[in-house]
């Protein structure tokens, strides 16, 4: 071996590593030791990459990954891992009704309306949420809501046409797809969130009921909801704001 | 026997695998999704692993892999080829390795050739052997200590303000 193979090995010599121990530098590092040249070279290598190393090491992460992380994987968990037990618990009480029913009579439930919804949806994204799509095209982000079988030809009003997208989500409501889309309002987003004005959209004929053309403010938790409708479909925009913060989306 | 629970996996590796993460893609919200998506397989199908001590390399091969998928569908990238004088280089002058911050030494190795920048942030972010690397990054150790010294090369290059030739995309490089 002469210095200069020496030195393309070395190159690759990572001190305080496990490099210390490899076998692979045993001559070549013994060889730094009796050329001074290479010595030299090889010092500076060993002090140029443990500073570099120093400093890979200590890129700062994001606050809030960590819980980010963690909250992710209660929501994506599949629903018959997180509630088996109360599934069976239910279907214990379907039983028990069912029996009953045969005994009395049908029984009359309450309908699961468009109030539930906006406070399941809102709830949702106040919880913490996964994108499964990411971007700033709206044309693009309508064309995964399409090829996804969710709303996809609503209609925004200006204030929120003006506003940039981050990305949408597919969510369910007894059997209809709810197109999620989330915005950047430009605030300083909470540790680890990716937006923070968020759009529901489902089919117009998913409730019997459902809100009027113009917006009505309704508050949910610690967020503000707009709620409307069109002739297609009925809109939930919410946001953790007041009234007036949601208006200007609306105009 | 139970694996280790989630949280304490999360709590053990989320720091280097972001890092990981950042180095190969420059982008914060990027690399916050591959470390997601990676915990995510991790909760869904971690229960395979059967040695529970490659937990963390297990993680970092399937970041790798998800990272390696999200870009399959994008133009192969130009790779580049150092001529004789570029492999002769001197190290980076420890003064300035010194002077970088975090970030500046990210920013310089987003302009590595991607199939060289894995090799490379491992070499500098974590401690494993070559054969552990080579392991993480299913490749034989031959083409992780070639990659790496290309990469290596790139780098001083990129830290020195000069950029590497580059041959037509898709050209071989190896």
């Amino acid at each position: 071996m002469n210095s200069r193979e020496a030195m393309e090995i070395l190159k690759l010599f990572r001190p305080g590593t496990a490099d210390e121990q490899d076998a692979a530098f045993d001559e070549a590092r013994q060889m730094a030791k009796s050329d001074a040249e290479l010595g030299r070279w090889f010092e500076q290598h060993c002090e140029s990459t443990r500073a570099l190393r120093q400093k890979f090491q200590t890129i700062p992460v994001p606050p809030g990954l960590k819980e980010q992380i963690l909250s992710e994987r209660k929501i994506r968990r599949p629903v018959f891992q997180r509630y088996w037990g109360a599934m069976l618990a239910a279907a214990a009480i379907v039983a028990l009704l069912l029996g009953i029913q045969q005994e009395f009579g049908p029984l009359h439930f309450q309908p699961t309306g468009y109030p539930t919804y906006q406070k399941r949806m809102t709830e949702a994204v106040l919880r913490g949420y996964y994108m499964d799509w990411r971007g700033q095209d709206p044309d693009r982000l309508r064309a995964h809501l399409k090829a996804r079988n969710a709303p996809a030809n609503y209609t925004l009003p200006d204030g929120l046409k003006s506003t940039p997208v981050v990305g949408c989500a597919v969510l369910k409501w007894q059997g209809s797809n709810v197109s999620l889309i989330c915005f950047k309002s430009g605030r300083p987003l909470e540790p680890g969130a990716q937006s923070d004005v968020w759009l529901f959209v489902v089919d117009r004929n998913a409730f019997g009921e459902a809100p009027a053309a113009a917006p009505e403010f309704k508050r949910v938790n610690k967020a503000t909801t707009a709620n409307w409708s069109d002739a297609g479909h009925i809109y939930l925009l919410a946001a953790v704001a007041d009234n007036d913060f949601l208006q200007k989306y609306l105009q | 026997m139970p694996g280790p629970d989630f949280e304490a996996v999360v709590a053990s590796y989320y720091e280097p695998l972001y890092r990981f993460a950042i180095s190969l893609t420059r982008s914060e919200a990027d690399a916050c999704d591959l470390a997601q998506q990676t915990f995510y397989m991790w909760a869904t199908k971690g229960h395979q692993l059967r040695d529970q001590s490659k937990v963390k390399s297990w993680l970092f091969t399937t970041l790798h892999r998800s990272f390696l998928e999200s870009r399959r569908s994008e133009t192969r990238f130009p790779h580049s080829e150092l001529n004789e004088m570029d492999a002769d280089l001197p190290v980076i002058a420890p003064a300035g390795a010194r002077k970088l911050d975090a970030m500046q030494a990210v920013e310089a190795l987003g302009k590595v050739d991607e199939v060289y920048r894995a090799p490379v942030a491992l070499f500098y972010l974590e401690d494993w052997s070559y054969q552990e690397i080579a392991d993480i990054l299913e490749v034989p150790i031959g083409t992780v200590k070639s990659r790496m010294a290309r990469g290596l090369a790139q780098l001083k290059l990129i830290f020195a303000g000069r950029s590497p030739a580059r041959n037509q995309p898709g050209g071989p490089h190896e």
